[in-house]
């Protein structure tokens, strides 16, 4: 038999804010789900150790999907009238749909980058049919990742959006990993990751919305890279200050991309973070 | 002049050692064959012009006078190359990126359009920087 990893991808053909969108979802493991929300111009593929992980997956179906115009999923019909420009309100739309779609009950989401900003809205909004969220390079307030160059005539945006999020892997992390993750940026569609910035850096503001956080309705762990300059450790620990009876942790020697950059290191982290979202049994 | 032990950083040998590694690099081979422009390196109140062919260092100007034209350029106070350029790089000061959003006084003149064109190249050249260790100046 060939060795395949237990990861299974499908599509799905869903409404999002009243378009069709055919989104690709990928999964492994049995329990209590696990959203997963890759990383502003990529996909997926950023959560491959994570759902090869049997300490993980022994525990929690982890679903991760590329978001509309990302990865595998296809823009909807007419996408080349309009600008892409993600929002606070359609980055949640998007979310709602397939955690609808797929009758995930009480998930727990995992986000990072921008996908680490949007939990904390989720656990904002919907803290009782949550079980938790796990925020990795979670702020509330990220502006100064947005430029014009980053979709421009003149330069090719692959390459330009690829190395300027390769600085946000620590130094530390093995060059293999970075290098992939480089290889993801570049292979975003033109102006994906900079209407995902827009959001990121001018849309986005949640330093409201973390007031009405219950953790004892929604549980939040939150994790971040020593050298990610993005989201800076400060940044994140704003957001705990703001949040009583959240958990953060600082990741030593870790980036802004802990699952791809270096999964070793993370693994600890990450676990001891679900472990206080959904405490195991003795 | 009296700058005093400084004037001389980042020092001849490593400038030698760097271009020796730029030159020698199999990355800049793939993917240098368009990165062809003259740029500039200002340590604190040294400067030097680096004239790149096809992804090499051609030639570096000490001191480049009005008649040197650069594209572009990075500036910034002696402090900061060292940080850089340290083998434990404290965070903020790791990637040049990250030093034009977090660190104001490291500074990227001259057109920024040029630099960003060569975007993975350029950032190539200076992860060699850092490759290259700490100067000895």
């Amino acid at each position: 038999m060939p060795e395949f990893e237990p990861i299974a991808g499908r599509y799905i053909t869903i409404d999002i804010a009243g378009e069709r969108h055919r989104i690709f979802i990928e999964e492994a493991g049995r329990g209590p789900p696990l959203l997963c929300l890759h990383t502003a111009g990529n996909d997926s593929r950023q959560f491959r150790h994570l759902m090869n992980d049997g300490a993980v997956t022994g525990r929690f179906r982890v679903i991760a999907f590329d978001m509309p115009y990302h990865g595998r999923s296809t823009p909807p019909d007419r996408w080349w009238l309009k600008k892409f420009r993600l929002t606070t309100e359609s980055y949640i739309a998007i979310i709602r749909a397939v955690w609808l779609a797929l009758k995930l009950e009480r998930p727990t989401v995992l986000g990072c980058s921008m996908g680490g900003a949007i939990v904390l809205k989720l656990a904002a909004r919907y803290q009782d049919e949550l079980a938790g969220i796990v925020g990795l390079e979670s702020s509330a307030y990220a502006p100064g990742r947005y430029n014009d160059f980053l979709h421009h005539p003149a330069i090719h945006g692959g390459e330009l959006c690829a190395s300027y999020t390769y600085g946000l892997n620590s130094p530390y992390s093995p060059e293999v990993n970075r290098r992939e993750n480089w290889w993801y940026y570049a292979q975003s569609g033109p102006g994906v990751y900079q209407g995902d910035v827009y959001f990121y850096s001018l849309d986005w503001d949640a330093r409201e919305d973390l007031k009405q956080i219950d953790t004892a309705r929604c549980k939040v762990a939150l994790l971040t890279g020593e050298y990610d300059y993005s989201c800076t450790p400060a940044m994140t620990e704003a957001v705990a200050a703001a949040i009583p009876g959240s958990r953060y942790r600082l990741m030593k020697g870790m980036g802004h991309f802990p699952m791809i950059e270096n999964y070793p290191g993370f693994r600890p982290y990450l676990l001891d973070a679900l472990d206080h979202i959904a405490p195991q049994p003795k | 002049m009296g700058f005093g032990i400084m004037s001389d950083y980042p020092g001849a040998s490593w400038l030698a050692r760097y271009r020796e590694r730029v030159n020698g690099d199999v990355e800049l081979d793939v993917i240098g064959e368009w990165f062809n422009t003259t740029l500039t390196l200002t340590f604190g109140e040294r400067s030097y012009a680096l004239k790149i062919a096809k992804g090499k260092i051609a030639d570096i100007v000490a001191s480049p006078r009005l008649d040197v034209r650069a594209a572009f350029g990075f500036a910034a106070p002696v402090e900061v190359w060292n940080k850089f350029l340290s083998p434990d790089p404290p965070p903020l000061y790791h990637d040049f990126f990250a030093m034009l959003m977090r660190v104001p006084n490291f500074r990227l003149e001259g057109d920024s359009l040029v630099a960003m064109q060569n975007a993975r190249a350029l950032h190539r050249l200076m992860n060699i920087m850092r490759e290259t260790g700490m100067p000895d100046a």
